[in-house]
């Protein structure tokens, strides 16, 4: 019942539009996968940036609560107290990256099972595909798709194609990881850096190139998303002295959760700690870091969102 | 050491993570599913041979079902990978065999005619000589020596028999899954680039330009009454003239023709997969009444004397009086069988007996020989256990 429900309203409209898309896009199906891939990232930009945000927020409050660990580092209760605490003047939920997640999720599966079943592998996947057609006469006349695409077969595993998913995953990763400083969490950032790329990688070494065509297309898309957030973040490497400014910088630099908190900040010794990096000089803003979202909600504080405008 | 709650949550994320791509990668075997193959039979001096799902062909006595042998055919190549693969290693069959003087003959999946001795059951490789075709997934026809068949590298082979040179070849624009048809010396098959082709059977020439639909063609054509029959997936019926390719006629439906028709008492029975037998007047084209059965029909209907004999999808099998345009429910073979099952292969008929192979979970294939009349179950072979 849940999975017919399933097929009428996620997976037979989905499935019917990368049809249609295929004939107006030259009946190229690697095209319409692109575009369509856009097109949902696009009606998704919103939520996307919110969880990158949400992400960038969390990411920023780490160096203040890893200095609360040390210092309740007995007492449980405290802790648990005071890292809420901390989230609540933030402004920053927890939860706020997984929401829009959540949310974008059965969108993405939805676009994964429809390239899976428009691209029928095998003789029983082509003929189960008719029982998802709409009677549209385009539908009919786009079928059976080309599945040939720039230098390959969309149908069958591609290894170029299998190296870019890895590499745009990487990438993508590392823009949107902190600089650690905690060797714990530094393992634990390389591992988390690691272990998508290389399962994706490996998966599109069986897949069809139709689905690494598709996990290319939203790395890229999340790597422009991220730049538009926090520059190149992870990816530049940090040299006590040089300060480096990311794209946009004034504007992006306060994640919205935290805007809307309007708080005013003590100026804690951790958060002195941060702005200087181990060698005393003034620590590299990666672009949406934690100096520079204190900063700014200093500069904000007993403002709300309509004086702020009047003040630019 | 407490690890904080941050840390927590990317944690859960990467677990999240891989617990989803685990989804999908099985999702290859749910969504995309492994190939198994939907092979009819033939009956030739009461010897029944069918493809199982398991890789063979199998020989039955066709009067009592006891086996004459089983022929399992070997895979040359396998394709590994990560447990995901699209092709299988073992060998999968889509074709109906065809019987040619000592041997029956068999296209697989992976891309290699079978020839198996018709005495003894044991299997060859017979063509190509070096290495393997793409995927055959029609059936093979042999016709005064020649074996024809088509491949999914788009090209119509014809095969001497004997010697297994290469007579003549003929490329089409696509895929070719049709099963051939040959009629007075003339060639008929459908491609995925949506063409009929009419072939000359004996150099592979062109009989007359070949004839675009709007939809690929996967069903065999049918020839009654110099007219060619067929359905393509455009979700129409053709009536072409058979000299000259002219259309007569064409009747839409809603969704794809999938099967061949079974011509008989000058009316049309063409199944299609929105669940409804369709009967047209072969001379127009016209209506005369539709047979609605519950279920797409995707295995090709038999003629057994004046009974039209369909199978449903989901396992019911029908008799239609082409005389009164009465349907009767022959049998359920899901209740035969007590399990679900999906029916592809196409029906097959010898003395009045109806042969219908069945894909089932737990059995694997189940082949039933049923009275065309009566529906009882005369006997049934099961492959997997045997």
């Amino acid at each position: 019942m849940i999975g017919q429900l399933w097929d009428v309203i996620a997976l037979q409209p989905v499935m019917n539009v990368l049809i249609v898309l295929t004939d107006y896009m030259m009946s190229s199906f690697g095209l319409a996968i692109v575009a369509l891939t856009i097109v949902v990232n696009l009606a998704m930009y919103p939520l996307t940036m919110k969880q990158i945000h949400s992400t960038q927020a969390l990411q920023s409050l780490q160096p203040k609560l890893l200095e609360l660990q040390k210092k309740y580092a007995k007492d449980k209760q405290k802790l648990a107290q005071e890292q809420m605490r901390v989230y609540r003047e933030s402004g920053v939920n927890p939860a706020g990256c997984l929401v829009p997640m959540l949310i974008q999720l059965p969108i993405w599966i939805a676009l994964y099972q429809s390239i899976i079943r428009v691209l029928a592998w095998t003789p029983e996947d082509f003929l189960g595909l008719s029982q998802y057609l709409y009677s549209w006469p385009v539908v009919y006349s786009a079928l059976p798709l080309a599945e040939k695409f720039l230098w390959f077969n969309l149908a069958i595993p591609d290894t170029y194609l299998a190296v870019m998913v890895g590499a745009t995953m990487w990438l993508q990763q590392k823009m949107s990881m902190p600089v650690a400083t905690d060797p714990k969490q530094k393992t634990q950032g390389q591992m988390m850096l690691w272990t998508m790329p290389l399962m994706f990688f490996v998966l599109c070494l069986s897949f069809p190139s139709g689905l690494a065509l598709f996990w290319v297309t939203s790395s890229v898309i999340r790597i422009i998303m991220q730049y538009l957030v926090s520059g190149w973040g992870g990816l530049v490497i940090s040299r006590p002295g040089i300060k480096i400014r990311k794209p946009g910088q004034k504007k992006a630099a306060l994640p919205e959760a935290a805007t809307e908190a309007d708080i005013v900040e003590p100026r804690s010794e951790a958060e002195k700690g941060l702005e200087y990096g181990e060698s005393g000089g003034k620590r590299q803003d990666r672009g949406g870091g934690y100096s520079a979202r204190l900063r700014a909600i200093r500069r904000q504080s007993g403002r709300g969102k309509d004086q702020r405008r009047k003040g630019r | 050491m407490q690890v904080e709650r941050p840390v927590k949550t990317r944690l859960w994320l990467l677990l999240v993570g891989l617990v989803l791509i685990g989804l999908i990668a099985s999702g290859c075997t749910t969504l995309g599913t492994q190939p198994k193959g939907w092979a009819g039979g033939e009956v030739t001096d009461e010897t029944l041979f069918f493809g199982s799902v398991k890789g063979e062909v199998i020989a039955l006595d066709a009067s009592d079902g006891s086996r004459v042998w089983e022929a399992p055919l070997e895979a040359e190549k396998s394709d590994g990978g990560f447990g995901c693969t699209p092709v299988s290693a073992m060998v999968v069959i889509y074709g109906t065999p065809a019987v040619a003087g000592d041997s029956v003959y068999v296209g697989a999946y992976n891309g290699i005619i079978y020839a198996i001795n018709i005495t003894t059951g044991e299997a060859k490789k017979f063509y190509p000589e070096e290495g393997e075709l793409e995927a055959v997934i029609g059936g093979l026809v042999a016709v005064s020596g020649k074996l024809y068949f088509g491949s999914v590298d788009g090209v119509i082979y014809a095969l001497d028999v004997t010697t297994r040179d290469t007579v003549w070849r003929f490329p089409t624009g696509s895929k070719i899954w049709s099963t051939p048809v040959i009629d007075s010396d003339t060639l008929y098959v459908g491609s995925f680039d949506k063409k009929l082709y009419a072939l000359d059977a004996n150099d592979g020439s062109k009989r007359w330009e070949p004839f675009a639909t709007e939809g690929a063609i996967v069903a065999a054509p049918v020839v009654y009454n110099d007219t060619v029959y067929f359905g393509s997936l455009d979700r129409h019926v053709y009536a072409l003239d058979a000299a000259t390719g002219a259309l007569k006629w064409r009747f839409p439906a809603e969704k794809w023709f999938w099967t061949k028709v079974v011509a008989a008492d000058n009316l049309i029975y063409a199944p299609c997969l929105d669940g409804k037998v369709y009967v047209l007047n072969a001379e127009t084209g016209a209506k005369v009444t539709e047979f609605g059965l519950g279920s797409p029909i995707s295995s090709s209907p038999v003629l057994v004397e004046n009974l039209v004999i369909v199978a449903t999808e989901e396992g019911r099998v029908y008799s239609l009086d082409a005389t009164n345009q009465k349907q009767r429910l022959l049998a359920n073979i899901v209740e035969l069988a007590d399990e679900a099952l999906l029916i592809r292969s196409p029906l097959f008929a010898s003395e009045g007996i109806v042969f219908v192979h069945a894909q089932t979970e737990k059995h694997g294939s189940l082949l039933y020989a049923l009275n065309a009349v009566t529906g009882i179950d005369l006997w049934r072979y099961p492959v997997s256990s045997n």
